[in-house]
């Protein structure tokens, strides 16, 4: 049945021919979890000295096909052809062996070791006895190699994210990596940052290496790979060569019928009353490592608007969202709530009072993923003081899975067996349930392919519109910001740099402020 | 053959069950090899152990008691290892009562639900003073409540020695017997009392709602899996902190109170060589029990009838009634141990499985 449907599309499922032979080659792999078919027979051919994107939306199974070559999974069918040689991928140390390193979002470093020493902690090469001179000669010899400007002797909780980034790539070359595998470990990278690894990945292919770069993001792609192949519900969806590939076949690719949903227009701007709801008075936060992140900002928005802070990652925005919402401590200057000074109140205060809060890095701050739907839902204390009433909760739960189509075999499914966007869509159905008033968000959609994050962009504003809510949101997203703000932000080194209308921002002057 | 990672979980009860049957069956091959000891004697034995409800019962009652008291604070992901000063704590608050008020000789009745409640009471500020530096500094709560048994152990030590200390005990160092009238009635046939059944449904239904029906128990729930998600939510974690593991030592205080009025009737000194140690079986039953509510009395009684299985082996072969007692606890703790190393060793073996592939 698979195989007539791929038959159907022969240009786009042929795998181009090379004179060169793949380094890796997968074969009808297909993977199974209860219930679903993560992968199914799944024909990939990856040659070396390319940069090859793997695309598709949230659980496609990019994350599953990652593993599967990473040797964390293996598959139930098929098989992976590395070399010209069939090979059994049991383990990461087997991938490792093979050349295979990944690099995941989220860096596997030890914070609390220097650079030197984490990278040490993987190679074999290095035992006991080499003097840590040696060591830091290589490391530094090789960073000038490909690149990457590190200092060896650094402990790692110094490093921003990029530069923890880093670390692992100049790792995985020191393993003698010649596949690099990059999951999603860009897609959280602040824009400007990202040239300088397309940079590196592109020298790293021209050397002959192999980079397989998994995400959701097509910009991505677009900019840096050579070979694109989407994949859409566990099949390959086509495969592309850069020179072919449009955004709008990629889409249609990636996203089927759905792919005419989505739109950066600008969303329906909001008559705001003239209540002020927030008001931010010269607040002065203090960041992670000392020093204060947040210098000085006053803002303020109104009844019914949505306000957007544009912003280079890094530039206090975080620290100005969890200081609004009472997360983290306010040095100085104060914050009004619906007329009210809630400077030295609680999260509790503004959560019983109608504001909603949508947390970047959702799975790790906005859900517990081991608990079911319904009682993430229940947890918030709006609805559960004291005793329980499970059975209007329960209503409620199915209410939002069927307005917000989320996905779910029931509302006692644990949200950890739900795809990363369906998870987000448990957090913003209960948020936006419970912003009656204001909503707080940073990066709402980041974790969401193009067609989600537009239905997500949509339900918030429509929420705006209809009930006349406000909103916050900070995103490093600038489409994200013109889309969905009334008004712009822009913040830039703790402080707010400049205040636009949406419908009349420049793009380009907003985006000068963000850098300058 | 390779060894991959398990994607679906096996049901739950299947560990448990493994780890019981292979641990029974390595402490009949140690018992064999070091002592000779017949393995028709020693299975014999078991069997008996798990075929008297009625002998069992004592410790049965206590083990569940305690295995729902540190089930309430594993669930927040609070590793209460101090089960054992907050028995130790109800047990000086039970006796208080029963010794030195004049409660008993009012109203037998009401003497006897005060020493419970306020054996609670002590066990709950006991795991109260554990709860405070984890919650605010940050203290990791496993050493300060295992320290903090030993602490309660020699706070009662004092007080038998001193204050407590009886006026017709002969040269013994110990507490009077408590009267008569507040020793707990003995449910017939049993070793139990009607106390403990009684205290035994309510707590087990109390904490069943508690974690199902109350915000608490869900707030519980969450700690143990992503207290990140209270903060965001505006929920205090410290204060979650506190709860969880206040009312587990609250839980756990009661076993004191049974101690006292259905088993002992007086405390001796040293209290540590006089405990049961339910406060560290308990974590046994916790465990076995993989943290389902339901299946804790099963695993209580499983452990309560092999503590009796081996009492009821020294008896078997003989041997005079002080060996009987070291020996006794002795081979009890070599089921035990055998079944929770089993217990962990599967644990981890269970999230694999090996796969036969065929190559062609």
């Amino acid at each position: 049945m698979a195989a007539e449907a791929n038959n159907a599309k022969p240009t786009f499922l042929s795998p181009p021919q090379e004179g060169k032979k793949p380094i890796v080659s997968l074969r009808g792999i297909t993977k199974r979890f209860p219930g679903v078919i993560a992968l199914d027979h799944i024909d990939l051919d990856i040659y070396p000295g390319t940069v090859h994107a793997l695309l598709g939306e949230n659980g496609a199974g990019k994350s599953t096909l990652v593993k599967v070559l990473y040797g964390i999974y293996t598959p139930d069918e098929g098989e992976i052809i590395i070399n010209g040689r069939p090979t059994r991928l049991t383990s990461p140390a087997d991938a490792i062996n093979m050349g295979i390193v990944m690099v995941s979002q989220s860096p596997q470093i030890i914070d609390t070791l220097t650079v030197a020493e984490n990278i040490i902690l993987g190679l074999e090469k290095y035992n006991h006895f080499v003097p840590v001179t040696k060591v830091y000669k290589t490391i530094r010899e090789e960073s000038k190699r490909v690149g990457i400007k590190i200092d060896p002797g650094i402990e790692v909780w110094r490093l921003s994210y990029t530069q923890k980034q880093l670390v692992e790539i100049l790792r995985a070359i020191l393993l003698g990596a010649k596949v690099l595998l990059l999951d999603e470990a860009i897609t959280y990278l602040p824009i400007e940052e990202k040239q300088r690894f397309y940079k590196f990945i592109r020298r790293f292919a021209d050397e002959g290496g192999t980079v397989v770069l998994i995400t959701h993001k097509i910009y991505e792609a677009m900019d840096v790979a050579d070979k694109i192949t989407v994949l859409r519900r566990g099949k390959v969806a086509g495969h592309l060569d850069r020179k072919e590939a449009t955004i709008e076949k990629i889409r249609a690719l990636m996203f089927g019928e759905r792919s005419a949903e989505i739109t950066y227009e600008r969303l329906p701007t909001a008559q705001p009353e003239p209540k002020t709801i927030l008001e931010v008075k010269d607040l002065w936060v203090m960041g992670d490592f000392g020093g204060y992140a947040v210098q000085g900002v006053s803002l303020e928005v109104k009844k019914g608007e949505v306000l957007g802070i544009a912003g280079v990652a890094g530039n206090g925005q975080k620290e100005l969202i969890q200081a609004i919402m009472r997360l983290r401590p306010v040095m100085k200057g104060r914050i009004i709530y619906n007329g009210e000074d809630i400077t030295r109140k609680t999260t509790y205060y503004l959560r019983v009072n109608g504001v909603g809060y949508i947390p970047d890095l959702p799975a790790k701050y906005g859900v517990s993923i081991e608990n079911s739907i319904i009682e993430n839902i229940a947890v918030l204390p709006v609805y559960s003081r004291g005793i329980i009433n499970w059975d209007k909760i329960r209503e409620l739960t199915l209410k939002l899975i069927k307005e917000f189509e989320i996905k779910t075999p029931s509302p006692d499914t644990p949200v950890k067996f739900l795809s990363g966007g369906n998870i987000m869509k448990v957090l913003v159905a209960r948020e936006l349930t419970v912003a009656t008033n204001l909503l707080v968000a940073y990066n709402p959609t980041r974790a969401l392919d193009e067609a989600t994050a537009i239905k997500v962009r949509k339900i918030i504003k429509e929420k705006v519109l209809k009930n006349k809510v406000s909103a916050i949101i900070a995103s490093e997203d600038l489409d994200e910001i013109f889309q969905i703000s009334d008004r712009i932000a822009v913040m830039n080194s703790g402080k707010i740099v400049g205040v636009f209308p949406a419908d009349k921002a420049k793009r380009e002057e907003i985006e000068h402020l963000m850098v300058m | 053959m390779v060894i991959v990672r398990r994607v679906k979980p096996l049901p739950y009860w299947i560990i448990p069950i493994i780890a019981l049957l292979a641990g029974i069956a390595i402490s009949v091959i140690i018992l064999y090899v070091l002592m000779g000891a017949s393995p028709a004697a020693v299975l014999s034995a078991i069997v008996y152990g798990f075929t008297r409800p009625g002998v069992v019962a004592k410790t049965f009652v206590a083990l569940t008691i305690v295995g729902i008291a540190l089930l309430v604070s594993f669930k927040g992901s609070i590793w209460n290892i101090g089960g054992e000063g907050q028995i130790t704590f109800g047990l000086m608050a039970a006796t208080w009562v029963a010794l030195f008020t004049a409660l008993p000789y009012i109203n037998p009745g009401l003497a006897q639900v005060s020493m419970i409640l306020l054996a609670m009471v002590a066990g709950g500020i006991w795991a109260l003073l554990a709860a405070l530096p984890r919650a605010y500094l940050g203290l990791d709560e496993v050493p300060v409540t295992l320290i903090m048994n030993y602490i309660a152990y020699y706070i009662v030590d004092i007080l038998v020695r001193g204050p407590w200390l009886g006026k017709h005990v002969y040269n013994y160092i110990r507490t009077d017997t408590i009267p008569a009238q507040v020793m707990f009635p003995q449910v017939p046939g049993t070793t139990m009392t009607w106390d403990g059944l009684f205290l035994l449904i309510i707590l087990f239904v109390g904490v069943w709602y508690l974690l199902r029906n109350t915000s608490i128990g869900l707030r519980i729930r969450i700690l143990g899996n992503n207290p990140n998600l209270l903060r965001s939510s505006g929920i205090s974690v410290p204060l979650m902190i506190i709860v969880a593991l206040t009312i587990s030592g609250f839980i756990a205080g009661s076993v004191g109170a049974l101690y006292l009025g259905g088993d002992v009737y007086r405390i001796s000194y040293p209290v540590e060589a006089h405990t049961a140690n339910y406060g560290y079986t308990g974590i046994l039953v916790a465990w076995l029990s993989m943290l389902e509510l339901i299946a804790v009395p099963i695993a209580a009684y499983i452990v309560s009838a092999l503590y009796t299985a081996g009492i009821q082996y020294q008896i078997l072969v003989g041997g005079h009634l002080g060996q009987l007692l070291t020996a006794g606890s002795a081979i009890v703790d070599v089921f035990i141990g055998s079944i929770l190393l089993m217990y962990t060793i599967l644990i981890t073996i269970s999230e694999y499985k090996i796969k036969i592939i065929v190559k062609r």
